[in-house]
């Protein structure tokens, strides 16, 4: 018993020392995890996600696969509920052994697989704008960060749109809170007076709105303009903007810019009495390159006419031929080496331009304003140069000293007024 | 192909000459001049070109103003003119001479570029167009001017205005012309009387913008002196230190106006001190004895004197200088004759308002109360009449929802979509309102906790079956256009068509549930069996029959409830989970098994969420939270709902 205990430990550790080397460069076929939820709350939008996994894996093999090996897609399902992101990432990651995992939509869903990825030194690349104020050694943020998507949008209403009075509607988590605190600071620095900035969170899925639309409107009462911005999630969206045109509030009077609406959620909506209204992103469907018209043909072709293409599903695919060029410039899938490789990686955008990976594992990426149009696609009416995305907000002073930077300084939260790294694991 | 290339080359021969004589027009040369603003496309920056242009008095200058505003106008990247175009398909566009507006040609559109003006450019350039529209022979012009002015109106608005109201002959627009003439007078007339009698024409008027026009008058400068000046002009006083005005705010203020020395950070006043220490002693003081605040200050004062350092202020000066001094608040935004009027009117309408929403308020309440009914009415029946706890309930009404999105598929006229959805969604939810009692409940009677658990069950199943059908994704259910819109009675009071057809809905299926339980056989007989089963059976009724149908009838309501529930909010697969928590609420605070107690219950669960919801408006989750620690603390103490049974028929 003990003598087989024995030798079964030093076949493993055997088995162990010899791994890496394996994995480096022999283990056909190449792993990709997809951690999206396949059922519950998120499932209306981290489907789609999976299917974009789906179809750049395959369009990767038809080129010939990644170090001669063919790409073979894990995919899992978390159903929506957080804790079962860091079991579905451990399974991953031991039992399946994949060489990556893209995945996750809300920030509670990653911030419940993070300590998992960075015990097991995984890699996981996250596709959706979020709040910010994180930078994990073991996660690449495809996504915009406040700084990409919030920030600019609130510009272009303050200077484009003289918006003086701002009602910042979210649903109730961690993003819209966030990402309101950050705005509401901004907003203070940039002359808004606190009692001009109109703040309220519902839960998910609400749909009795006339209340807080009437609200809004009521703000306009001491003649200033007012703006709207939404950080309303998922089916909540439908019965705000139904409200909202039920009203008759034309987005001139009233304009709207959302951070979680794009060309999916609009899908479900008629949009005739939304023209006007706002989104800001780093990718419309509508972009006119070519790129993205051979991207958005292929999807079509592949999932039917009636889908359209997404931020997130361009995050993913920016992230993910990244990862592969990464992976072809290492000559490995180890993730130390894949990560080091990721720094300074350049893909072109969908929109034009180049996305550039940054070593705070943020990308940099252009902003885009979009009004929604009849046929419920984005009219692009303002392009920002790229932007650098921004672990640590510099609109919130405790953040503001924070950087993040694990090329040179091997630390994604650096206090640059100590000259010391905070702490290396994200467990905040 | 070949196509394609013998288009390109016959654009190419036609854009040439054509752009050619486009080069030479006045406006094409005025927008040269300002092409680099124009081609930056900001608020900002954009001014001087859309004023070059309403100011040019160039004849194109109106229809390449609308153009522009509409995103028709486009840039040849090679040659930098400007040119009309639309879109033919994604890469080809029709292009149009600028003077005259004849087809230019037909070109691909690579070296093109869209001027796209943003909302905020739309809205100046809409204000330049006022002057063109405003006595427009088209009246949907004329509207649009109007729009325009009621969006970014500017002084030179008002005689425009004022001289186009004589000759305007719609009725309607001349009002909307009147009304905007005043409110420009209020903010832009000379004539402080004229301005007095344009505001007290708007006493008790509820529009925003009218409180938009009054409030701006209104404003006020915070001023500091020795004594309160006698001018007309002066509003209240503050005193330092209260909610309006804090004790730094007030001394920054008479520091601003050279009342009073400016202040010191203790840390810069640290610092000014260590960088003048002199061996051991700052200003002959010693530094040893720098110990307590007062000492610092004294020897920055002792520093002062030497000149080495700014003088400033100590605490009990600046106590002392507040104390002096009165801060008073100066209207600055009109004459003081306008402010008192605009004042007096402000508070009229602030009542008249306060009043307005209170009513609109009610008026929340009862739609959101009538949408509970509607979608708890089945659920009392189920639950209240034969308690049985069905957890489906609310997939029931996500059922009937999808069937009105499936018939909208097949029946594009949604007037008639809606009418066939209703009926339809009854029978399906009545179907499988039926098919489930036989299928399970029926072995289950009298044991809540198991029914509970497979009702439960059954609403996961059917929750991801709809997924597997219809997809994650939300689907639209559309309201026929007869009911978009909402009804207004004022700027404050208003609701929505559809609300008010739910309300009627729910109206009409109060009546069609007391007609069926106390006009008809099966009420009668229903009402038998739940009060009685074996005495019901005794005299012929068939108790399973019965209970089936009564099951089937609630979860058909239910359906109906979902095609009301589909079209104000949204037909998701997980709708249903959204209001069975209101539901079963509504159905326990009301009273179990009374249909009026459920609409009592339905009017105070509604009446409660809007009023805590009032009180606390930036957290809607919070009203929620408040609204079901009340409803636990009401079940405290009237356990059995606001109707509670009586009689044998409680104890049954």
């Amino acid at each position: 018993m003990s003598m087989k205990l024995l030798s079964s430990t030093a076949a493993a550790a055997l088995a162990l020392s010899t791994l890496p080397a394996f994995a480096q460069d022999a283990s056909c076929p190449v792993k990709v995890g997809v951690l999206h939820s396949l059922s519950g709350t998120m499932a209306i939008s981290e489907t789609t996600l999976k299917d974009t996994m789906e179809m750049l894996i395959d369009i990767q093999n038809e080129k010939g696969g990644l170090l001669g090996c063919e790409i073979e897609a894990v995919v899992v399902d978390p159903a929506s509920d957080w804790p079962l992101f860091a079991e579905k990432a451990r399974e991953l990651l031991t039992v399946q052994e994949v060489d990556v995992i893209f995945g996750s939509w809300t920030s509670v869903s990653r911030k419940s697989a993070l300590p998992v990825l960075e015990e097991l030194n995984g890699l996981m690349f996250y596709p959706v704008q979020y709040e910010g104020e994180e930078s994990s050694k073991n996660v690449f943020y495809t996504g915009a960060a406040p700084n990409q998507q919030a920030i600019p949008a609130t510009d272009y209403f303050l200077e484009e749109l003289e918006v003086e009075k701002f009602a910042l509607l979210g649903t109730d988590y961690v993003y819209p809170r966030t990402t309101n605190n950050i705005l509401e600071s901004y907003l203070q620095d940039k002359g808004i007076a606190e009692e001009d900035i109109f703040v309220n969170y519902t839960p998910f899925g609400h749909s009795d709105w006339s209340k807080i639309v009437a609200d809004v409107v009521a703000l306009g009462a001491d003649g200033k303009k007012v703006g709207v911005i939404s950080t309303i999630n998922g089916d909540a969206n439908i019965g705000f903007y139904k409200e909202l045109a039920a009203a008759g509030i034309s987005a001139d009077d009233i304009p709207v810019v959302a951070f979680s609406v794009g060309e999916e959620e609009l899908s479900g909506l008629d949009t005739t009495n939304l023209v006007g209204h706002l989104a800001a992103w780093n990718y419309f469907q509508s972009a006119d390159t070519e790129a993205n018209e051979e991207w958005v043909t292929a999807w079509k072709a592949r999932m039917g006419d009636d889908r359209v293409t997404n931020d997130p599903m361009e995050a993913h695919y920016i992230g993910f031929n990244m990862w592969v060029n990464a992976v072809t410039e290492a000559g490995t899938t180890d993730v130390d080496a894949v990560r080091t490789a990721m720094y300074g990686q350049e893909f072109p955008n969908l929109t034009g331009g180049t996305a550039v990976m940054l070593p705070n594992h943020h990308l940099s990426k252009p902003v885009l304003i979009g009004e929604i149009q009849e046929d419920g696609q984005f009219d692009i009416i303002s392009e920002t140069d790229p932007v650098p995305g921004d672990a640590w907000t510099d609109f919130l002073p405790e953040s503001a000293v924070l950087k993040s930077d694990w090329a040179e300084l091997g630390c994604g939260m650096y206090n640059t007024e100590t000259s010391t790294c905070v702490q290396i694991k994200s467990n905040y | 192909m070949l196509r394609a290339a013998a288009l390109f080359l016959l654009s190419l021969s036609l854009a040439l000459p054509a752009s050619a004589q486009q080069a030479d027009a006045p406006i094409q040369q005025l927008l040269q001049t300002h092409s680099e603003i124009l081609l930056k496309s900001s608020r900002s920056t954009i001014g001087p070109a859309v004023d070059a242009l309403a100011g040019s008095g160039l004849p194109e200058a109106q229809v390449v103003l609308e153009r522009w505003q509409n995103k028709e106008m486009w840039v040849d990247e090679e040659s930098g003119l400007f040119v009309f175009a639309e879109e033919i398909d994604r890469d080809t566009l029709r292009i149009f001479d600028f003077a005259d507006g004849t087809e230019i040609a037909v070109v691909p559109d690579d070296t093109f570029d869209q001027l796209k003006p943003n909302s905020g450019i739309r809205r100046m350039i809409g204000t330049a167009l006022v002057q063109f529209q405003l006595s427009d022979p088209n009246p949907a012009n004329r509207a649009t001017a109007l729009d325009a002015i009621e969006r970014g109106a500017e002084e030179s608005h008002l005689a425009a205005l004022r001289a186009s109201i004589p000759s305007e002959e719609n009725a309607a627009l001349k009002q909307r012309k009147e009304r905007l003439e005043r409110l420009l007078t209020i903010r832009f007339a000379e004539d402080t009387s004229e301005r007095i009698a344009a505001i007290e024409h708007f006493d008790g008027d509820l529009g925003v913008d009218v409180r938009a026009a009054l409030n701006p008058l209104l404003a006020v400068r915070v001023e500091a002196a020795e004594t309160l000046p006698e001018d007309p002009d002066i509003g209240r006083t503050l005193e330092p230190g209260s909610e309006d005005l804090s004790r730094d705010e007030a001394y920054a203020l008479l520091v601003s106006a050279e009342l009073a020395q400016p202040r010191i950070s203790r840390d810069d006043k640290r610092a000014a001190l260590i960088a003048n220490i002199d061996g051991d002693a700052v200003a002959g003081i010693q530094v040893a004895t720098l110990d307590t605040e007062a000492a610092r200050d004294m020897a920055y004062a002792a520093l002062a004197e030497q000149g080495t350092v700014e003088a400033v202020a100590t605490e009990a000066e600046v106590d002392k200088r507040l104390a002096n001094h009165v801060f008073f608040e100066r209207f600055v935004g009109a004459p003081p004759e306008v402010v008192a009027a605009a004042q007096l009117a402000l508070a009229g309408i602030e009542n008249k308002v306060a009043v307005n929403q209170m009513f609109d308020l009610s008026l929340d309440a009862l739609s959101l109360a009538s949408i509970y009914f509607l979608a708890a009415i089945g659920l009392a029946i189920s639950f209240g009449v034969m308690g049985v706890i069905n957890m489906a309930h609310g997939e029931f009404i996500m059922m009937g929802a999808y069937t009105g999105y499936v018939v909208q598929l097949f029946i594009p006229d949604y007037t008639l979509s809606i009418i066939v959805a209703i009926p339809l969604a009854f029978m399906v939810t009545f179907g499988a309102g039926v098919a489930m009692e036989r299928l399970v409940i029926r072995w289950l009677y009298h044991r809540p906790l198991e029914t509970l658990l497979a009702t439960f069950g059954i609403s996961i199943a059917l929750q991801q079956i709809a997924k597997n059908i219809f997809g994650t994704q939300a689907r639209p259910l559309t309201a026929p256009a007869w009911l978009d819109g909402s009804w207004v009675i004022n700027d404050i009071v208003s609701i929505s068509y559809i609300r008010i057809a739910i309300f009627v809905l729910a109206l009409l299926f109060l009546a069609l549930f007391l007609f069926v339980m106390n006009r008809t056989r099966l009420g009668l007989e229903v009402r038998a069996v739940t009060q009685n089963p074996r005495m019901a059976a005794s005299m012929g009724i068939n108790p399973d029959k019965i209970n089936m149908l009564t099951f089937g009838f609630g979860s058909g309501i239910a359906g109906i409830a979902g095609v009301a529930i589909g079209l104000y909010a949204k037909v998701t697969s997980e709708m249903g989970s959204d209001y069975i928590v209101q539901s079963f609420m509504t159905v326990v605070v009301g009273g179990v098994g009374n249909i009026w107690g459920t609409l009592l219950g339905a009017t105070m669960v509604g009446f409660l969420q809007k009023g805590i919801e009032w009180f606390n408006p930036s957290n809607t989750l919070a009203a929620q939270t408040y609204m079901i620690l009340f409803i636990i603390l009401f079940i405290q103490f009237r356990p059995k709902g606001i109707i509670a049974l009586k009689g044998r028929a409680a104890e049954a």
